[in-house]
């Protein structure tokens, strides 16, 4: 009945520090919400009201109606006429009241399901100065999360590198503003990882000439090496739990993964073969090491079971040349990896249940997969004209790409949830 | 109904009243999520001797996409070094792995150290003693040429002695 097979919202790639949204295809079934204009605060309101309106936008499952769109314009609870909401087939109908006291800010808002005419909830976010962006992405979280059932990731984190005079690792929100810096070297970066709480980013410097992996904690800055250790080391990967630390050591020269028990710095050693074994990631639950292994002739993702002693590697991906760096689902249905048919590098989708390949993106080198909290988006690294850039692409088809960084942008890693 | 979470110093408050079970209520303060920067240096034991540079020529030598065997091409290169390391024997070497920019980067990282462990096996095959190698690997992250075409690949595709 309400099917928007292909929405096309286009702006130009070209304006930096904007965010660009490049929604190709979004859910072929939206949901319907309007947004009446929020009242109070006008300039507030305004900003606000703009970030909501785009990370709604950018999940590829709404369409939203704005006041320009609407028969009529409720300005309390008490004027809104459901009928005029029914006849444009809107599911639902979101009015927010911004109150600013030249001090902080704080919005109200409202959610109503126009079936039913009737308030589902009634919410209040509380920010703190110079953080509107920040109250946004909490009111984008609350209506989205209100609506689908799914927890918002408007407010979760991206991390990131960028390469330009030296290298940076940055810390940004999911739609990549408010960047700030976690970590500059002369010397690369490689391989960033959140600790579960999202407090803590483990990653690969070079700054001392060879690879080691080092914990950092971002409020504080205080970060030490993972392992004192003379050989190279790489490819840092939190358990759930937060207790153990997968990685990739070289000591007898050849990449082998271990698992570091992060608490009394014992070692187990997972892999044992002459080929390049690299790229540990666990299953949601933390009972399988997923990794990739060049044991076949060329790069394929293989999985350990860790409840089962001596368990032997088992491979996982078939079709295709060259499928790495995987990561689970959150609700562990399936793998995301970077898969090579022929010769370009695409961001791959495969679900246990299923024994065919889904491509998700349609690029040459496409890289560095990162699976949002709630599972429904990908942010990954792309090229374009040889720069690095950040694009995203949600499960429901929507594509975007995030704001230009200064330099060449590289390797996202999403947070989890930070509330 | 209420819960409160104080990890991240701010309270979440959810009440689902009782008189209006289908509707959430909410409260909720922003995070102000601190971050602090942290300036690394460089502390590369990057110590060329120029003493021996001048009887020991640099030499790289280079590799197929995803291989790490050493050609006819790379092993000549190879010899006249293996000759050169005999006559000095006071001079240390180090071999950098490297690899294109093509596939994952930590696959790369130890596609490189692959690279430069084969050049490093050759040496002690030939009498090379293994206590004046030092190897290491920058992956893709140190590229040559920056092109996107096989030409730049290839150059990228290399161990250096040095």
């Amino acid at each position: 009945m309400k099917k928007i097979l292909l929405l096309i919202y286009f702006l130009s790639f070209h304006v930096i520090s904007e965010l660009t949204l490049e929604i190709t295809q979004g859910t072929e079934d939206p949901y319907r919400v309007a947004i009446i204009k929020f009242s109070g605060a006008d300039k507030a309101a305004t900003d606000i009201q703009k970030v909501v309106f785009d990370n709604l936008l950018r999940t590829g499952e709404f369409t939203i109606f704005d006041d320009e769109d609407l028969l009529s314009i409720p300005q309390i609870e008490e004027d809104i006429v459901f009928n005029d909401f029914r006849i444009l087939d809107i599911d639902f109908l979101v009015m927010g009241q911004v109150k600013d006291d030249g001090l902080n800010v704080a919005v109200e808002y409202q959610v109503f399901d126009i079936s039913k005419a009737k308030k589902i909830r009634t919410s209040t976010v509380y920010g703190i100065p110079n953080k509107d962006r920040q109250l946004a992405h909490y009111v984008s979280d609350g209506i989205y999360q209100e609506i689908t059932g799914i927890p918002g990731i408007a407010s979760t984190k991206i991390l990131y590198v960028t390469e330009a005079n030296n290298f940076k690792l940055l810390i940004s929100d999911a739609d990549g503003n408010n960047e700030q810096v976690l970590l500059e070297s002369p010397e690369p970066i490689i391989s960033p990882s959140w600790s579960p709480d999202s407090k803590k980013v483990a990653y690969v410097s070079f700054e001392t000439g060879i690879a080691k992996v080092y914990i950092q904690d971002i409020a504080s800055g205080k970060r030490d090496v993972a392992i004192e250790n003379s050989s190279q080391i790489s490819s840092p990967a939190w358990s759930p739990d937060g207790k153990f630390l997968s990685l990739t050591m070289y000591q007898d020269g050849n990449a082998e993964i271990y698992i570091l028990n992060l608490k009394n710095k014992n070692l187990t050693r997972l892999t044992n073969h002459y080929a390049i074994d690299t790229e540990s990631t666990w299953s949601p639950k933390g009972s399988k090491i997923m990794f990739t292994s060049g044991r076949s002739g060329s790069p394929q993702l293989y999985e350990l079971d860790l409840k089962k002693f001596n368990s032997r590697p088992k491979r996982i991906t078939f079709d295709g040349n060259y499928n790495a760096k995987g990561s689970y689902l959150p609700n562990n249905e399936g793998i995301v990896f970077v898969h090579r048919a022929d010769t370009n590098f695409q961001i791959a989708l495969k679900y246990f249940n299923e024994n065919f390949v889904r491509p998700l993106t349609d690029a040459q080198m496409d890289e560095s997969p990162s699976i949002s909290p709630n599972g429904n988006v990908i942010v990954y690294a792309i090229k374009d004209d040889g720069m690095g850039l950040l694009s995203g692409v949600t499960l429901s088809g929507a594509k975007f790409r995030l704001p230009a960084s200064k330099g060449a942008v590289r390797e996202p890693a999403w947070s989890g949830y930070l509330k | 109904m209420f819960f409160l979470k104080n990890k991240f110093n701010f309270i979440v408050v959810i009440m689902f009243l009782a008189s209006c079970s289908s509707m959430n209520v909410t409260e909720e303060q922003v995070y102000s999520g601190n971050v602090k920067t942290v300036k690394a240096s460089s502390s590369t034991s990057n110590n060329i001797n120029y003493d021996s540079m001048a009887v020991f020529a640099n030499a790289t030598v280079y590799f197929e996409f995803d291989k790490s065997n050493l050609t006819s091409k790379s092993i000549q290169t190879l010899k006249s070094a293996v000759n050169a390391l005999n006559e000095n024997s006071s001079i240390m070497i180090t071999l950098s792995g490297h690899a294109d920019e093509r596939g994952t980067r930590e696959y790369n990282l130890a596609l490189g150290q692959r690279r430069a462990e084969a050049v490093s096996d050759y040496f002690v095959l030939n009498g090379i003693s293994k206590d004046r190698i030092t190897v290491r690997s920058y992956g893709e992250e140190r590229p040559l040429a920056y092109g996107q075409d096989e030409e730049s690949y290839s150059k990228n595709r290399r161990v250096e002695i040095n």
